[in-house]
């Protein structure tokens, strides 16, 4: 079991622990230097600026400073308590920031409603399965696809609701392979096809930058790998700008461009997955806890 | 999740469409002609209630009832004070026919528009509070509409009296039948009554099943996922109130045709229980669950009321008759006992629910007899 992550990783060690004496000096200054070393706020798909929360005495995001260029796959891993859900939160204004500013698409969004956010082109999905749980797998897509088409608030009163967007509904039931699916209760499903359906009602937001919390939590090895490569195809296909929240260390290292690392609240490094799992503070405050854990 | 498996039940071995229409479209309003076509002659049968008014009383409730589920069984949002819109309905009309001489159709218009402004107003200031709360401060507004009605300002509401004698110019009432007197035709009041229920209740059949009516069932699913999809959440629950208010006020406009006044009762707490309870008994998760509630509730309280009167074959028993009259006269206890064994039966789905699976089920053996 320990061999496993490892060995996932192997082909990008190998050339990396060639040159193991620069990287050594390389990490620690990269990280420091330039967090988000690439983009600006204004230029960046999503970004966040000092961005805190704070409950009581416990600040739980402390400072964040992010810069996902457009069609980034960024992941952001962290131990258990890091902030990385609360990041998400503040992101999408679900919790508003105590200090900060969130960024999307060049556009100061911080103080834009949570309800307006995805009419921008910011979407997420939840790490505990949010549903609308006694309606179908088609109506909850359909719902959120008609909402894109409404805006926040549309007092359409004539025709009938289930025949809205029902198109783009079973586009995307299809795309993410819940085809067959489509009039089961949303309670009634298996908890990996629940998962789908989230990231399936996210993506008929119509997104640009989307947040994924733990896509693959709960499931087995062969569904996690499926998932993996499902949220990769539709990042291009979609041309998708992308945060992961992932558990799941050969995923993150196998299809993130760039992973950002989060601890106690605050930004530990960002980089490539090469570099980061190089880095000695990352691999000292998680990634030898994950190595053991898997 | 047993909705959609009853469903499919149900209609499973029926015809989906004809013509490429499908059946399901024809489903409610057909319901709706049935209730109103059924309802008086059920309610006038000897074995019933025996004296067809309590039809028109029945049909007034079953509308006020069908608005209330717009907010408990469609958007989710418990009301405490929906006495008030009936209320406000009501007191408009007769305010407007008695103390201003409106004809009756401005003083009604002028209910209906008063009363959504009115809820417009309340839920605004309110529909950001908790689930609680909410509730709460329903209740209260609920309360301080009693409070100025009772307090008769201006001398336009009665008081603890109330508007009696309030009468549209075209009601004519013979012997306890009340008749609608229109350009030398006659005609029954209950049928003016079934073709305004009839309207209305399609009004809210269209309310529920537009786009605007599905966004209200996503937030009573789950307001979180709603708001976080790009839903205002507080936006349509202050228009779900809205019409909530309308229709219930619609209601009120014709219970005081049917009353031919106003008193103080229709804005008592009891009328904001009594819908609630309704609406439960029926089942709120279907559109007839509250007219089934309405009906139940009404019957079996004129039902329970009646018993002590009622000659029945034990009276001829002295011992029967001292147990019963003692018993009987608690007809509350046993509309209370009656709703509490279909909530243990039924929790969310009601007297409807029970309805509709005993209905599955006969199409599942008649079903079942076909195939052999």
């Amino acid at each position: 079991m320990t061999d496993e992550p490892p060995a996932g990783v192997d082909p990008v060690a190998t050339p990396t622990s060639d040159v193991e004496p620069d990287d050594l000096a390389a990490p620690d200054d990269d990280p420091e230097a330039a967090p988000t070393p690439d983009v600006a706020p204004e230029d960046a798909a999503l970004a966040t600026v000092g961005l805190t929360r704070s409950f009581g005495a416990l600040v739980a995001v402390d400072g964040v400073d992010l810069a996902v260029p457009a069609g980034e796959l960024r992941a952001v891993i962290g131990p258990n308590g890091a902030g990385k859900t609360t990041l998400f939160n503040l992101v999408t204004n679900a919790i508003p920031p105590t200090d900060g500013a969130v960024w999307l698409g060049g556009r100061d969004i911080t103080a834009l409603a949570e309800e307006r956010r995805p009419h921008l082109g910011l979407a997420r999905s939840f790490q505990a399965n949010q549903l609308f749980n006694g309606l179908t797998a088609l109506e909850n897509v359909r719902i959120v696809a008609q909402t894109a088409r409404s805006g926040p608030f549309g007092l359409h009163l004539l025709g009938r609701g289930r025949s809205v967007a029902v198109d783009e509904a079973v586009a995307l039931l299809d795309r993410l392979g819940l085809a067959g699916k489509a009039d089961v209760v949303a309670s009634n499903l298996s908890h990996g096809d629940q998962r789908r359906l989230g990231i399936a009602m996210a993506l008929a937001t119509d997104p640009s930058v989307l947040l994924l919390d733990e896509p693959t939590s709960g499931m087995g090895p062969t569904e996690t790998r499926e998932t993996a490569e499902l949220i990769e195809a539709l990042q291009a296909e979609l041309d998708l700008t992308m945060l992961l929240i992932e558990h799941d260390m050969s995923i993150v290292l196998s299809i993130s461009d760039r992973i950002t690392v989060l601890n106690q609240g605050s930004v530990l490094a960002t980089g490539t997955p090469a570099e980061v799992r190089e880095d000695e503070r990352v691999q000292a405050a998680y990634l030898g806890g994950v190595r053991e854990a898997l | 999740m047993s909705r959609g498996s009853i469903v499919d039940r149900v209609t499973a071995g029926l015809p989906d469409a004809v013509g490429g229409v499908p059946l399901d479209q024809f489903r409610v309003p057909v319901g709706l002609v049935l209730v109103v076509l059924l309802l008086r002659p059920v309610i006038a049968d000897p074995r019933m209630a025996g004296y067809p008014q309590l039809a028109n009383t029945i049909l007034i409730w079953m509308l006020f009832a069908a608005s209330f589920n717009l907010l408990l069984g469609y958007t989710g949002l418990l009301s405490f004070g929906h006495a008030m819109f009936f209320g406000i309905g009501a007191y408009a009309a007769a305010v407007g026919l008695t103390r201003f001489g409106l004809p009756w159709v401005a003083a009604a218009a002028a209910g209906l528009v008063l009363s959504a402004a009115a809820a417009y107003v309340v839920a605004r200031l309110i529909v950001q509070k908790g689930e609680i709360y909410f509730a709460m401060l329903t209740l209260a507004f609920a309360q301080a509409v009693h409070y100025v009605a009772n307090q008769d300002p201006a001398g336009l509401t009665g008081g603890t009296t109330g508007i009696t004698g309030a009468s549209p110019a075209w009601l004519v009432s013979e012997r306890g039948t009340k008749f609608v007197h229109v350009a030398g035709v006659q005609f029954d009041w209950y049928a003016l009554l079934a073709v305004v229920f009839v309207v209305a209740m399609l009004a809210i059949w269209q309310v529920v099943r537009s786009p605007f009516g599905r966004s209200l069932v996503a937030i009573r699913e789950n307001a979180t996922l709603a708001r976080s999809m790009g839903m205002n959440v507080d936006r349509y629950k202050v228009w779900a109130f809205t019409f909530a208010g309308l229709f219930a006020a619609l209601a009120g406009v014709l219970v005081e045709v049917n009353n031919q006044g106003a008193t103080l009762q229709l804005l008592s707490l009891s009328v904001s229980g009594d819908v609630i309870l309704m609406t439960i008994l029926g089942g709120s998760v279907f559109f007839f669950g509250p007219l089934a509630g309405a009906f139940v509730w009404l019957f079996a309280e004129d039902f329970l009321t009646g018993f002590n009167t009622l000659v029945l074959p034990l009276t001829e028993l002295p011992m029967a008759r001292i147990g019963l009259s003692g018993v009987l006269t608690y007809w509350q206890f046993f509309l209370g006992l009656l709703f509490v064994i279909v909530v243990l039966l039924s929790p969310r789905e009601g007297i409807w629910g029970l309805l509709r699976r005993a209905v599955a089920r006969v199409v599942a053996l008649l079903g079942g007899g076909e195939g052999q």
